[in-house]
């Protein structure tokens, strides 16, 4: 039972009050790392209709395995993990499938909606961001999501999926160079 | 923010000195906030309080399930029709007894065969 504002209220209470069944207090979790969640997702996803599904199961499968979180990482980065595994899983299941039954390539395997942007200046910038982040390898594509879009460091990045830091060094710069060859095009 | 602009900002954003979160930053204010649709937090509330949601991790194991039945079906069924295609070519029809691989036989033969008489 938390005893004050739930939003006030710190991740570690808002995770025991989940686990007695507080749903209010989950709700809450939710609310305040959708942002987050959702920039992961839409970023290596694009703004398509599976993005939400993902979105959806990033914060299921935490609310699962809430009894799991040891407290040893943020919550935050706990999440991003969840996030990030699920939107890699879902690359390589829509990836299999379209190979299976479809001749269309990596960039057109999902439907994209048009974002809800209000200026046209920002959707021009969102479309080149979000153009050039499905053209990019899954791989150089989580790790410039994780350092634009979110802002994390290179030890986070290396840290969130759980990759050396050497590892994570090299692939940026691999990642510079197809971004060039691609934004060349865009 | 032109285009030229947004792609030199994406670049900077992978420099190994660049303040990733200062990019973050200046990103999400030139392309808009990117966040689920309204409602959100409801709808995964509710799909937590289904009952079939609590088996949420069997719903992945059945999505590989289906990749993996519809790979197998497709060669599955190739290699049926080409064991069709075999028989027919071989033993002139599809009859049952060309499946057992008993046509063009008689019954004396299979005596013998049997009893060496």
């Amino acid at each position: 039972m938390i005893n004050e504002p739930y939003n006030a209220a710190d991740d570690g209470k808002l995770i025991q009050a989940s686990l007695d069944g507080d749903t209010k207090a989950f709700d809450v979790i939710v609310n305040r790392y959708r942002k987050m969640v959702a920039r992961t997702v839409k970023g290596m996803l694009g703004d398509s209709v599976y993005a939400e599904d993902v979105g959806q199961d990033v914060f299921i499968k935490l609310y699962h395995s809430l009894q799991d979180f040891r407290g040893e990482a943020r919550l935050s980065t706990y999440i991003q993990k969840i996030a990030v595994n699920l939107t890699l899983n879902e690359i390589k299941r829509r990836k299999r499938f379209f190979s299976t039954f479809s001749q269309k390539g990596n960039n057109e395997m999902y439907e994209y909606e048009v974002p809800d942007i209000d200026t046209q200046e920002r959707r021009e910038a969102a479309e080149i961001v979000n153009k050039a982040l499905q053209a990019m390898d899954p791989k150089f594509r989580v790790i410039i999501t994780m350092r634009m879009l979110q802002g994390y460091s290179t030890k986070e990045t290396a840290e969130i999926l759980d990759l050396p830091l050497g590892t994570v060094l090299s692939r940026l710069s691999r990642a510079q160079e197809q971004l060039k060859t691609i934004l060349k095009k865009l | 923010m032109n285009a030229s602009e947004i792609k030199r900002i994406m670049l900077r954003s992978l420099d190994n000195d660049a303040d990733p979160s200062e990019v973050a930053e200046i990103v999400e204010r030139e392309t808009g906030s990117v966040d689920f649709k309204a409602g959100f937090s409801d709808r995964v509330l509710a799909k937590l309080a289904k009952p079939g949601m609590a088996v949420v991790r069997e719903v992945d194991f059945i999505r590989s399930m289906n990749i993996v039945f519809y790979r197998i079906a497709i060669t599955g069924v190739a290699a049926i029709v080409l064991l069709l295609i075999s028989i027919f070519l071989m033993e002139g029809s599809l009859s049952f007894n060309s499946f057992l691989g008993l046509s063009g036989t008689n019954d004396d033969s299979i005596v013998y065969l049997l009893t060496g008489n």
